[in-house]
C-alpha cells in the first residue's frame, strides 16, 4: 500500500472538514426554530399562583348526553393528573368542605362541550374510523367567581384502546394546561 | 372399630359366617358412605348462608378507588353496610350511606386486548389481527358515586359480567343507597 503524502493528507483533511461544516449547517437549517422560521412566541400571559386547587364537577348542557362512566372517569383522571403535576400543596375534590379555609384557592371547572362515542372494534378493524373524542372547556376560577383563564381541550382515542382511554388523554392535556398556567 | 372382631357362634356353618361377615362389611361401607354424604350435604346447605354477602370475583376496577391501581382485578362484595373491593393486597369499602348515585350500563370489550393482545394482533400476517378484533364479549359497567367524610365527591367504575351490576345495584338500593332517575344516552351498537 502506497504511503499517503503530506499534501494528499491535508487535501483529504480539508475535504472532510468542509463536509462536516456543511452537515452542521444543514442540520441547523433543519431546525426551524433556531435559524429558519421563528419559534413559538414567548408567553405574554403571567403565570397564576395558588397553593391549592379544587376540581368542580360541572354538568354538561342539556342536549349533550355523556355516559356517566365517562364523566366519572374524566373527573377521577383529572384528579390524578392534577396531583401528578405537583403544582399545588393540595388538590381538593368537588364538594370538599375543608377547601373553604384555603385563602388562595383556585377552582378548576371542566365543562363538557362535545362528546362522540366511537367503537373500539371499529377502530381496530378499520384503523381510520371509530375514534372516541370528548371536548371540554376548562376554566380556572378564583374564589369570588372571576374567570382567570380558560381553554378548550380535546381528548381522543384514535387507534387502540378502550373508549375510556379518551378520558385519560383529556386529563393529560388538562394537566399540560395546568403546567403552563401555574 | 370393632366391626372386624365380632364374636361368632362356633356352631355357625362357614356359609353363615360368610354371610354375617359380608353383611358387616356392607354395613361398614354404608356407615362410611352416609358420613361422607352427610358432610357434603351439610356443605351444600352452608353455601347459601355464606353467599348472603354477595361476592363477585374477577371484577375490574377501572378507576376511582384510593390505594387501588387503575384497571386492577379483584373481588367485589356486597356487605350488610355497603360495597367492598378487595385485591390481593388492598381492600376498600364504600358505605351505603355515602353513596350518592349508582349507574349501570351495557358495553362490550374486545376478547383480545391490552398491550400484549395488541402486539399479538399486529404480529398476525395478512391483516389477521383485524379478524381477531371482530371477536368481543358483553360486559356490564357499574358506576358508583359517593362522598368521603369531608363531602368530597368520588366516583368509581367497575366492569362485571353481564347481569351482575344490575343485581348489585338493586341490592344496594334495598340497603338504602340513593339513586336518581337517569336519562340514558341512546344505546350504541359497539360502544367501548
Amino acid at each position: 500500500m502506497k504511503p499517503i503524502t503530506r499534501t494528499a493528507f491535508f487535501s483529504n483533511f480539508s475535504v472532510a472538514l468542509n463536509g462536516i461544516v456543511l452537515l452542521m449547517f444543514a442540520s441547523l437549517l433543519a431546525q426551524p426554530s433556531l435559524l429558519g422560521k421563528p419559534g413559538p412566541a414567548p408567553q405574554q400571559t403571567q403565570k397564576l399562583t395558588a397553593s391549592a386547587i379544587q376540581l368542580e364537577r360541572s354538568d354538561p348542557p342539556e342536549d349533550l348526553l355523556i355516559p356517566e362512566d365517562t364523566r366519572v372517569a374524566t373527573y377521577e383522571n383529572v384528579i390524578l393528573q392534577l396531583t401528578k403535576t405537583q403544582k399545588f400543596q393540595h388538590v381538593y375534590r368537588s364538594g370538599d368542605r375543608t377547601a373553604a379555609s384555603v385563602p388562595d384557592l383556585v377552582i378548576l371547572r371542566v365543562i363538557p362541550q362535545a362528546f362522540k362515542a366511537g367503537s373500539q372494534k371499529q377502530r381496530e378493524v378499520t384503523t381510520v374510523s371509530g375514534a372516541t373524542s370528548m371536548k371540554v372547556k376548562i376554566q380556572f376560577v378564583s374564589r369570588d367567581g372571576k374567570v382567570l383563564r380558560e381553554k378548550i381541550v380535546e381528548g381522543k382515542v384514535r387507534f387502540y384502546g378502550e373508549n375510556l382511554r379518551a378520558t385519560y388523554d383529556l386529563a393529560k392535556k388538562v394537566a399540560a394546561v395546568v403546567n403552563e398556567t401555574f | 372399630m370393632t366391626v372386624g372382631s365380632a364374636q361368632f357362634n362356633p356352631e355357625m356353618s362357614s356359609k353363615q359366617r360368610k354371610i354375617v361377615r359380608r353383611s358387616l362389611q356392607l354395613a361398614a361401607i354404608g356407615v362410611v358412605f352416609v358420613a361422607t354424604a352427610g358432610s357434603a350435604f351439610s356443605q351444600q346447605l352452608g353455601t347459601p348462608q355464606a353467599s348472603q354477602t354477595t361476592s363477585i370475583p374477577h371484577v375490574k376496577c377501572v378507576i376511582g378507588l384510593e390505594n387501588i391501581k387503575a384497571n386492577s382485578k379483584g373481588t367485589l362484595s356486597l356487605l350488610p353496610n355497603g360495597l367492598e373491593f378487595a385485591t390481593g393486597k388492598n381492600k376498600v369499602d364504600i358505605s351505603t350511606a355515602s353513596i350518592q348515585d349508582i349507574f349501570t350500563g351495557q358495553e362490550s370489550r374486545q376478547d383480545v386486548s391490552g398491550p400484549a393482545g395488541t402486539v399479538a394482533k399486529a404480529g398476525i400476517p395478512y391483516g389477521g389481527g383485524r379478524i381477531v378484533s371482530l371477536f368481543s364479549h358483553n360486559v356490564e359497567v357499574l358506576t358508583v358515586e359517593y362522598v368521603d367524610s369531608n363531602g368530597g365527591f368520588h366516583g368509581t367504575v367497575f366492569v362485571l359480567s353481564p347481569g351482575k351490576a344490575t343485581v348489585l345495584k338493586n341490592q344496594l338500593v334495598a340497603q338504602g343507597a340513593k339513586v336518581t332517575n337517569h336519562v340514558q344516552p341512546p344505546p350504541q351498537g359497539e360502544k367501548p
